[in-house]
């Protein structure tokens, strides 16, 4: 009896589970809703007509600093980066080399002297005169353009006289380019910049610029430098292991927001030599590739990283591996070029003409190493940077410099004409834009 | 008595000692090529003192590197690997310099490294007569990196190379070469008989070394020439 219960409570529990067992599902709804969503973002696309540079590809541009002020400018900053913390005058300065001001419509005289007892004089950044000239030359040597360098800790919103001041210098380089048709592109240094600033203060005052300038609008500005069809913009120093106030992150979140949800900017990163071994110069953190992977082309910082004696021991080791890196990634890979350097005056104790210019051999030796590694672009430090004897502009002739009581001012090597590296930098474009007849000797002038 | 317990003792410590190193055999292997990145040929080597593949094996502090040696031909192949992650880089090559990457290692992992050659021979030619032989090539830089020397090695195993050879000749250069410029290394069979009248064939491999830093010769394969 017991057999025939347990059979029927068996079959009654499983009808019930058929009847009841799926009742708490609800029906199904006979339409599909659909979810309500904002239409993705769609990149933005540029109308590139009547621009003259639309890509990197065979440019050579130098880095472009525009921050000496001469005192009885309009700056009203005195001799700004001219001066040392004892001031400006024999024996205090931060300059290394002197420039050749014979050629600047506009020069300020200084408390330096020639051996005749004649007073040297120089120029000031803040003057569209200054900026002419330099874009005169520019166009006149075959050198395609310029990075405008834009500290953050000169254009912050308490430096209102350093804001004043670049804002000026920028609004002549963009009158000059275009006179000149030379090509400008903005490049902000992050050195000295605080996190907060990185993360929105750049994005903030760039975008600025774009308003007030008209950066993007092709008849305003048709030399402003574009790269991937965007406009380019330019960041330097980030994976730099110097203790900065910032941090790869927040350069990533920069970098974020500069492209923004439709990709609106190219981005040029400056970063450290070794960046890819993340070794000597080079934070050791993996998110610096990461950044460097979102960013449209990468230009490592190598002044100061090899003389002419060991170029190429290192260069073997960075030139075609980054460029391999550079190419997988899908950055264009862009090597830096400079023509020596010296910071004798700037710092105490520091040696005069630490790395040589050797003739312009030590700048050439560089071009020929770039070019023959496979660079299609070239960055040249600097054009007008004589606090670290870098600059490529004319400057005065070794013994013919003004006295610097116990110190000196270097100069240019007396066999040279002061042009020399203006012409130089103009023949590294010619042959990364396929002229022949180079080689690595550097090459003769006719 | 004390002395009855030392083979006890012994024998205990013998059968227990070799308790821990009843591992597993090693079952995997890793297998692959040097390839030149823009002619897709293989990066001839040298077998020894050239490139090496360093490994690190991941689960151990601190690591152990272990190195594998690279065949003449530009190809390599281990098959005593344990199956396990590891931290894979070629160094001290005769090619640009490659980063570590990650691998996980079992059997028949092969691995293909894309690669620049410091130096790329071109139009090799080694020819016999008169007693001499006599090596015609032209050199391709391929980056910044210019030519410190070329040479032209002799031996009677195809390993032959700058490491292993009986005779050879070199010649310095150390500047910048272009792909028009024909080079010619001469060896003189002849007035060198106590050498090369030992065998019938020798191996001769033409070479040359960059100036970059860590630099190996690079070559093309050795020829067989009967003397």
């Amino acid at each position: 009896m017991n057999y025939y219960k347990m059979i029927l409570s068996y079959w009654i529990s499983i009808v019930f589970l058929s009847i009841f067992g799926c009742s708490e599902s609800p029906e199904p709804d006979p339409v599909q809703k659909p979810v309500p969503t904002d239409p993705p973002p769609t990149e933005i696309t540029y109308d590139e007509e009547g621009l003259l540079y639309t890509g990197i590809d065979g440019l050579v541009m130098a880095g472009y600093q525009g921050w000496f002020a001469a005192e009885g400018d309009e700056s009203n900053r005195g001799w700004y980066h001219y001066r040392a913390g004892c001031g400006f005058q024999p024996g205090c300065s931060t300059i290394d080399m002197w420039p050749d001001v014979s050629e600047y419509p506009k020069t300020y005289p200084t408390d330096f002297k020639f051996q005749n007892g004649e007073t040297a004089r120089l120029f000031s950044s803040y003057d569209a005169e200054t900026t002419d000239l330099h874009f005169k030359w520019m166009q006149e040597y075959g050198i395609d353009g310029v990075y405008l360098q834009r500290f953050v800790a000169e254009v912050r919103d308490s430096n209102p006289a350093g804001k004043r001041h670049f804002d000026k210098v920028l609004e002549n380089a963009l009158a000059s380019a275009k006179k000149y048709g030379r090509a400008v592109c903005i490049m902000y240094d992050l050195s000295g910049a605080e996190s907060e600033e990185v993360r929105n203060f750049v994005e903030k005052d760039f975008f600025e610029l774009v308003s007030r300038y008209k950066l993007f609008d092709n008849s305003e500005n048709p030399t402003y430098l574009r790269e991937n069809g965007k406009p380019l913009l330019a960041v330097w120093g980030v994976g730099f292991n110097d203790n900065r106030k910032y941090t790869i992150d927040d350069v990533s979140v920069l970098v974020n927001k500069l492209k923004g949800t439709r990709n609106r900017v190219s981005v040029m990163l400056g970063v450290p030599y070794w960046w890819r071994s993340m070794g000597n110069d080079t934070e050791n953190n993996p998110q610096l590739h990461e950044v460097i992977k979102n960013a449209d082309v990468l230009m490592p910082w190598a002044v100061g990283r090899y003389s002419s004696d060991n170029y190429a021991s290192v260069s073997s080791q960075t030139l075609v591996s980054d460029l391999q890196w550079c190419k997988s990634n899908e950055v264009k890979y862009m090597p830096l070029v400079f023509p020596g350097f010296s910071w004798g005056n700037m710092n105490e104790g520091a040696e005069y003409n630490a790395i040589p210019r050797l003739k312009g051999d030590f700048f050439w030796q560089q071009v020929n190493g770039a070019v023959k590694s496979g660079a299609e672009s070239l960055y040249i430090a600097m054009f007008d940077e004589i606090d670290e004897g870098t600059s490529i502009f004319k400057v005065l002739h070794e013994g013919s410099t003004p006295v610097n009581g116990d110190g000196k001012f270097i100069g240019i090597e007396p066999e040279l004409p002061s042009d020399h590296y203006l012409y130089l930098t103009g023949e590294a474009g010619k042959w990364l834009k396929g002229g022949t007849g180079f080689n690595s000797s550097q090459p003769v002038r006719q | 008595m004390k002395n009855q317990l030392y083979p006890l003792i012994l024998f205990a410590v013998g059968l227990f000692s070799c308790e821990l190193d009843n591992y597993d055999a090693p079952t995997a292997s890793m297998s692959g090529r040097f390839v030149d990145a823009q002619t897709g040929g293989l990066v001839e080597q040298d077998l020894i003192n050239g490139t090496v593949i360093q490994l690190a094996e991941h689960g151990y502090d601190p690591v152990g590197l272990q190195y594998l040696a690279v065949k003449n031909d530009g190809t390599f192949e281990n098959k005593l690997l344990f199956e396990n992650t590891y931290t894979v880089q070629p160094v001290r090559g005769n090619f640009y310099p490659l980063d570590e990457q990650e691998v996980k290692i079992t059997s028949g992992t092969t691995l293909d490294f894309e690669v620049t050659p410091y130096l790329r021979i071109i139009n090799p030619q080694i020819s016999y007569s008169n007693g001499k032989v006599t090596a015609t090539f032209s050199i391709g830089q391929t980056g910044a990196a210019n030519v410190r020397k070329i040479g032209l090695f002799a031996h009677p195993n195809p390993v032959v190379g700058q490491p292993v050879q009986v005779y050879s000749v070199e010649e310095d250069l150390n500047r910048d070469v272009t792909e028009d410029e024909v080079f010619t290394l001469e060896i003189d069979v002849i007035n060198n008989s106590s050498i090369f009248g030992k065998y019938n064939d020798f191996f001769f491999r033409i070479g040359a070394i960059a100036n970059a830093a860590e630099s190996k010769y690079n070559y093309v394969t050795a020829e067989r020439i009967t003397l």
